[in-house]
């Protein structure tokens, strides 16, 4: 490949791979990220491509795996424009007929196609799937379009010509201050403003600069970051090369963690195509600007997200938060100003660069700015990955984007933000999705998990879980989050297992302020998030659990008991068959019966049985 | 060198350096904020959180451990309002769960009115505060000593757990607070901070939080 040495080769490039594209008159998009790789895509496109090969059709037909799209739980989805048409949880057996019928004729195969599990149609096109028209896919929407191995494909996009404009036309002041217009604000959680940030350090006195990109995305549930750097690792590495001018860094980090291989290999991947074309490395597009990106893996550890944990892993040194005192813009990697963003909020700045700050600004509400990308999971109908405005409310992400509760349960909470964040009622479901007003509300915006929870969940239990995950994750290094998570799980598991007492809940909340203020790093000022918001909210199944020892929800396994019905048997013996613990005795003379010494509550028996005669006292 | 600059602990001017540790002064000054894993000769590294402080800036408060906070001129520090103190009360509660046979933790929950533990007690002979750590870093230079593991399974310990990795040189054991011992005598006041409470029979004169430190 050649250089790319100055402005107007990176464009002649451009028109060139335009032209390459435009031959071919079908393309086949397959997506390829995690998720669809675990439903099995790679045996469905080496299918689709030996197929197309087999039949000739190489000269006009595209074969195309990106990253992810973020409707998983469709996975295998193959879509074939032009016209959009989609099919999903495909397999390489459809593949021949794919490729006979809608390729070749233009016809739509039925069975393939998508059905809205809320209206129950049938959809033919992608743009017409609820599930996407609701959204605002400015940075999503490009993975469809974008094999991430193949930095041509996004030059062809549009790609790096907001780096040929920071270089040409913008000084780094000007970067800085059109950021800063834009009002973008950091999507790992914080909020913080990003401009400012850029500023801060851009002031900052030091011998060197450095900017970070954050993949060391933790929270259960959530993949945002690691869908984007596998989908579109260039706009990632682009955003940080106009970071870096604007702010005046010649080094830069990408921090993954390394249970993310495809985003490993593919930001590898894309740094080296990158350096070259000569957009990284020294005297980029000959415009005397030099920098260079290295991906760095995380060994794994949640905390190591933190600002401040993070750089200490990087330095070599064991990855624990230090105190804050003094900002990472002053004092950051290796002790000299640092940048550091979340994946989502770089790859946010070539389009702000590329557009200007007012197209930015134009979307989402007074306070918070552009869009957001959301992990929806949980007990609705469609499950995935999300982009929505600002501004959007729960309620619509919830029902209108996630169809609604599933199984005709009914929704009762939803909690954001991972856990750090909070559980929210349906009485709060018309908040905006805005940092300040998930935060009022005593949630977060967080990374940007979202887990729906119908009547099934228990809230004691779902504090119970987050504070078992946060006091696993905690580096231990301070005293209250090191003892007080602990201390907090240990109250709530008394409660949940009827050992509560009604003082302990003024405990519960007296421990968790002093954990909030008193803590080292973000990680334990935001750890008793679930147990205060579910306190706030759902104080009443915390009374029951406490007064009644009862669990609404069934969950709690301490306070249930599992008894069958008589009448409702018809004593077939699969439970006797199922149980491991033998615990139901009964013939079929004889009735049924469980017996509760024996019983863990696991319900093995009550989904063995057909007759749901297994009943959750 | 560093500007000489003012900073209010308590209402109290302190004469003291730009950067300087705010611990390492109010202590000087003879206001005496309680701690535990402080040690003048080593990087403070802020993990016990007993000697939390509010310190106001650009209008806001926040709080923050006083060994680990810099001094800037003009800095408004609060080392015993009453959220400072509640929260040193719960932590402290938290450590003497963890060791409750600990005389310098009992001193310690004495001294700040600590009457009642709410959790169930550990006996531990162990609270993380890292004093051991970090004096076999930089005081016997040997990096020996490390903290191992996360959470709740956190420890303390040589590499690979094998002994030969220690030269035995104690600096690690003359530091740690649970093998400190205050004395029995009350009445008597310290000669740093005017403490009443927790003298100590090693050091006359000196209170038990004082020698800490």
């Amino acid at each position: 490949m050649p250089e790319l040495d100055s402005i107007a080769s990176l464009e002649a490039r451009r028109e060139e791979v335009a032209f390459t594209l435009a031959r071919y008159r079908t393309v086949v998009t397959m997506c390829g990220g995690t998720a669809c790789q675990a439903c099995g895509c790679q045996p469905v496109a080496r299918a689709m491509t030996r197929e197309v090969m087999a039949q000739g059709l190489e000269e006009t037909v595209y074969v195309r795996t990106t990253g992810c799209h973020g409707f998983c739980e469709q996975g295998p989805l193959v879509i074939i424009d032009p016209g959009g048409i989609v099919y999903v949880h495909v397999t390489p057996e459809d593949v021949p007929e794919i490729v006979a019928q809608t390729i070749r004729k233009g016809k739509v195969i039925e069975r393939l196609s998508y059905t809205d599990p809320v209206s129950d149609k049938t959809v033919q096109a992608e743009d017409e799937i609820p599930f996407y028209t609701r959204q605002k896919r400015l940075l999503l929407g490009e993975n469809r379009h974008i094999a991430p191995r193949d930095i041509d494909d996004y030059i062809a996009r549009g790609g790096y010509s907001a780096l040929a404009k920071a270089l040409d036309s913008m000084t780094p002041e000007a970067v800085v201050e059109e950021i800063e217009r834009s009002g973008l604000q950091g999507r790992g959680g914080g909020g913080y403003p990003t401009g400012k940030k850029w500023r801060q350090c851009r002031n900052a006195s030091g011998d060197a600069r450095y900017v970070i990109c954050n993949a060391d995305e933790g929270d259960p549930g959530d993949y945002m970051d690691r869908s984007l750097l596998e989908g579109n690792p260039h706009s990632i590495i682009e955003g940080m090369i106009i970071g870096a001018f604007a702010v005046g860094a010649r080094h830069g980090y990408i921090y993954v963690r390394k249970e993310y291989p495809l985003a490993v290999v593919n930001a590898g991947v894309a740094i080296r195509q990158a350096q070259a074309l000569r957009l990284l490395g020294e005297d980029i597009l000959g415009t005397g600007f030099d920098f260079d990106i290295q991906v760095v893996r995380g060994g794994g550890a949640f905390v190591c997200g933190e600002s401040t944990a993070l750089m200490a892993s990087l330095e070599g040194k064991v990855g624990e938060p230090r105190p804050k005192d003094i900002h990472t813009v002053e004092r950051g990697y290796l002790g000299q100003p640092t940048v550091l963003n979340n994946v989502e909020t770089w790859a946010n700045v070539p389009s702000i660069i590329r557009h200007g700050a007012d197209w930015f600004a134009s979307q989402g509400t007074e306070r918070s700015k552009g869009t957001k990308i959301f992990a929806l999971t949980g007990q609705v109908k469609n499950t995935g990955l999300i982009e929505v405005e600002m501004g959007t409310t729960l309620r619509e992400i919830i029902y209108d984007i996630g169809g609604g509760p599933k199984n005709g349960r009914e929704i009762k909470a939803v909690q954001t933000g991972g856990p750090s964040g909070g559980c929210l009622p349906t009485s709060q479901f018309d908040l905006p999705v805005d940092f300040d007003a998930l935060y009022e509300a005593g949630s977060m915006m967080g990374s940007g998990g979202m887990v729906v929870m119908d009547d099934s969940s228990c809230m004691v239990d779902v504090a119970k879980y987050f504070l078992a995950f946060l006091q696993d994750e905690s580096c231990g290094k301070c005293t209250p989050c090191r003892l007080g998570v602990g201390r907090l799980l240990e109250i709530v598991t008394d409660i949940s297992e009827g050992r509560g007492s009604l003082d302990q809940l003024d405990l519960l909340e007296d421990l968790s302020w002093t954990i909030s203020v008193a803590s080292l790093c973000a990680l334990g000022k935001t750890a008793p998030n679930p147990v205060l918001s579910t306190l706030k909210y759902f104080r009443d199944e915390y009374l029951d659990h406490i007064e009644n020892k009862r669990c609404a929800a069934g969950v709690c396994r301490a306070l249930i008991r599992l008894v069958i019905d008589s009448t409702l048997c018809d004593r077939c013996g699969k439970c006797i068959a199922n149980c491991p613990h033998k615990a139901i005795t009964g013939s079929r003379d004889t009735s049924y019966a469980i017996d509760d010494e024996l019983c863990t509550r696991c319900r093995i028996c009550a989904d063995a049985c057909e007759q749901h005669a297994i009943l959750v006292r | 060198m560093p500007e000489p600059i003012t900073i209010f602990v308590d209402d109290i001017a302190i004469e003291t350096t730009e950067g300087a540790n705010v611990l390492d002064a109010a202590l000087r000054a003879g206001i005496c904020i309680p701690n535990l894993c402080y040690l003048p000769e080593v990087t403070p590294t802020g993990a016990c959180r007993v000697c939390i402080v509010e310190v106001e800036r650009h209008g806001r408060t926040k709080m923050t451990a006083a060994c680990t906070l810099e001094a800037r001129e003009g800095m408004i520090v609060r080392a015993h309002s009453e959220p400072v103190l509640r929260a040193r009360r719960n932590i402290v509660e938290l450590l003497l769960a963890e060791a409750p046979e600990s005389p310098v933790l009992q001193a310690l929950a004495e001294r700040l009115s600590v009457t009642d533990v709410r959790y169930s007690r550990r006996d531990r002979d162990c609270i993380l505060c890292g004093r051991c750590v970090a004096a076999c870093a930089e005081v016997a230079k040997q990096g020996s000593l490390g903290m191992i593991g996360r959470g709740a399974n956190r420890h303390k310990g040589l590499p690979f757990y094998k002994e030969e990795y220690c030269t035995q040189c104690n600096e690690c054991h003359d530091r740690c607070p649970l093998e400190l011992s205050p004395s029995g005598r009350r009445g008597d006041h310290c000669g740093v901070c005017g403490s009443e409470l927790s003298m100590n029979d090693a050091i006359p004169d000196i209170c038990e939080d004082c020698v800490l430190s």
